[in-house]
């Protein structure tokens, strides 16, 4: 288990927030088209993972910007600030980091709720759908801006019954940064 | 307030709306602008609906099209895109003009997208660029045109929309109502 | 006690119609649902009394029956609400607060992107919703 952490630990400076119904009903509707356009639901989690890779490329710069936070080199920091600090700042929901492997390469980020899936419930034609399957993508396209290349992907799903949405993620490499950043202190 | 309160950052809607758009007309249908606009504007459609459904669930019932426009322009603007339509013109038969003079989406995507280096070029050759510009910003609308003609079908006005930029970040909405 | 409940589309096509008492009554309420819709048709078209009240969602009796009294309330996206009920004395309040609660279901189903518009509603959540709503019937004040 990871050690507790209070959600006041990570100051964040303030974001413009929107009532969240239009970004949750515009992305049920790409998800549902998505379906009709491709007949496999595997293309589907592709395609969805893809648009968040494109995003998380762009939302990184204005992360850092944003968060206060000095580039974190350590791979475990960086999973409690995507959970602390990064779903909070955009989605308004913290995540809990857990499940770490023994080497510390891999770990969990657990949401017991999340604005993405609320209204949803997957029809039987949707087996095999991750329909969160966004989030994957922009946590893989913002961890490789700052140098991790990672492979992310949803274990558990509220929609398919499973009592949390559970994303693993997995370190692969890291890449040494052009410029080493060294702490002040 | 609709929705009950749960809010997300507004870069959640930016970028949601500049990938639906990098997707459809530059991933999936390069080569067939038309195609992807439909597609585009199908996700628009259906959200229209749904927001109509949600934005008037505490309402009288609008007594005709006027009426169902001017709601459009007023609350449904205001939650949306965060302002009021700036005009709304219309001929009388059947044509409503609903002009922003600050689109809020086109203000967010041309500002946050531009790449660094392409935003130093756009200040020297601002004059050159402008129609491409205007021409790019078009693809924008394709999700918005949508969203007004799902919620004016939804609230029983059969229409076609359309949208024309003039001077970047003013837009038009062109509501053809079907008799 | 409510007797069955249903929701009906913009062009008169059921999307949901669930009865709340043994036995082999669907006919019957299904009977029931489709000769409210043309005394909806009518109060919306020629109100009794012009005014404020034209516009309001909810429509109050359409109509008593020997065993039921029928209400209805009608959305602005023309979607319309059908209650039917044993009791012979209601109260105004909770039937209003019946409506309101029953609408609100709805609208959280039709924003379910995999709803289809104009198709009948098929999510267990609805169905759960709705049951607790018809079981909660009367049963508080509160408006």
């Amino acid at each position: 288990m990871a050690p507790p952490t209070r959600a006041g630990d990570y100051p964040f400076a303030p974001v413009d927030r929107v009532n969240a119904e239009l970004f949750t009903l515009t992305y049920g509707a790409i998800v549902r088209q998505l379906l009709t356009d491709f007949e496999e639901v595997e293309e589907v989690n592709k395609q969805l993972d893809t648009m968040g890779y494109n995003i998380g490329v762009r939302l990184i710069d204005d992360f850092l910007a944003k968060s206060n936070i000095t580039r974190c080199s350590e791979f475990k920091d960086t999973a409690e600030v995507i959970a602390k600090v990064g779903f909070k700042m955009f989605l308004g929901v913290s995540a809990t980091v857990s499940n770490w492997s023994a080497d510390g390469s891999e770990c969990s980020l657990i949401l017991d709720d999340n604005p993405l899936a609320d209204f949803v419930e997957l029809p039987d034609t949707c087996q095999g759908l991750f329909y969160c399957n966004i989030l994957c993508g922009v946590i893989r396209g913002a961890l490789e801006m700052v140098s991790m290349r990672t492979e992310v992907k949803f274990v558990k799903d509220m929609l398919r019954g499973d009592d949390a949405f559970e994303i693993r993620l997995k370190l692969l490499e890291q890449v040494a940064e052009e410029y080493p950043y060294k702490d002040d202190e | 307030m609709p929705g009950g309160g749960r809010e997300v950052a507004e870069s959640c809607v930016d970028s949601l709306n500049l990938e639906l758009v990098a997707t459809y007309c530059k991933r999936l249908h390069p080569n067939k602008p038309e195609l992807a606009a439909r597609r585009i504007e199908a996700i628009g459609y259906q959200v229209g609906l749904q927001l109509a459904e949600r934005y008037t669930k505490e309402r009288p019932r609008f007594a005709d099209h006027l009426e169902a426009i001017k709601f459009i322009c007023k609350d449904f603007w205001a939650e949306v895109f965060r302002k009021q339509v700036d005009n709304l013109k219309t001929n009388h038969r059947g044509v409503f003009v609903l002009q922003d003079n600050k689109f809020r989406w086109l203000t967010r995507i041309s500002v946050d997208s531009a790449p660094p280096g392409e935003a130093a070029q756009m200040d020297v050759n601002a004059a050159a660029n402008a129609s491409r510009a205007s021409q790019a910003a078009g693809q924008y609308l394709y999700f918005p045109c949508g969203l007004i003609r799902g919620a004016l079908t939804n609230l029983g006005v059969a229409c076609a929309v359309s949208a024309e930029v003039s001077t970047l970040p003013a837009c038009s909405f062109v509501v053809r109502v079907k008799v | 006690m409510i007797a069955s409940v249903a929701v009906v589309g913009q062009e008169n096509n059921p999307l949901y119609l669930q009865s709340f008492i043994d036995g082999d009554d669907a006919l019957k309420f299904h009977y029931i649902v489709h000769s409210s819709l043309d005394i909806i048709e009518e109060k919306v078209n020629n109100p009794k009394k012009p005014g404020v009240s034209l516009n309001e969602t909810y429509l109050g009796l359409l109509y008593p029956t020997e065993d039921y009294r029928v209400f209805g309330y009608l959305s602005n996206t023309k979607i319309k609400f059908i209650l039917v009920t044993t009791d012979q004395d209601v109260r105004d309040a909770d039937v209003r607060n019946f409506f309101h609660r029953f609408h609100a279901a709805y609208v959280e189903a039709a924003s379910n992107p995999f709803h289809v518009p104009g198709k009948r509603i098929t999510a267990t959540a609805f169905t759960e919703r709705v049951t607790n709503i018809v079981k909660s019937f009367g049963a508080s004040s509160l408006a």
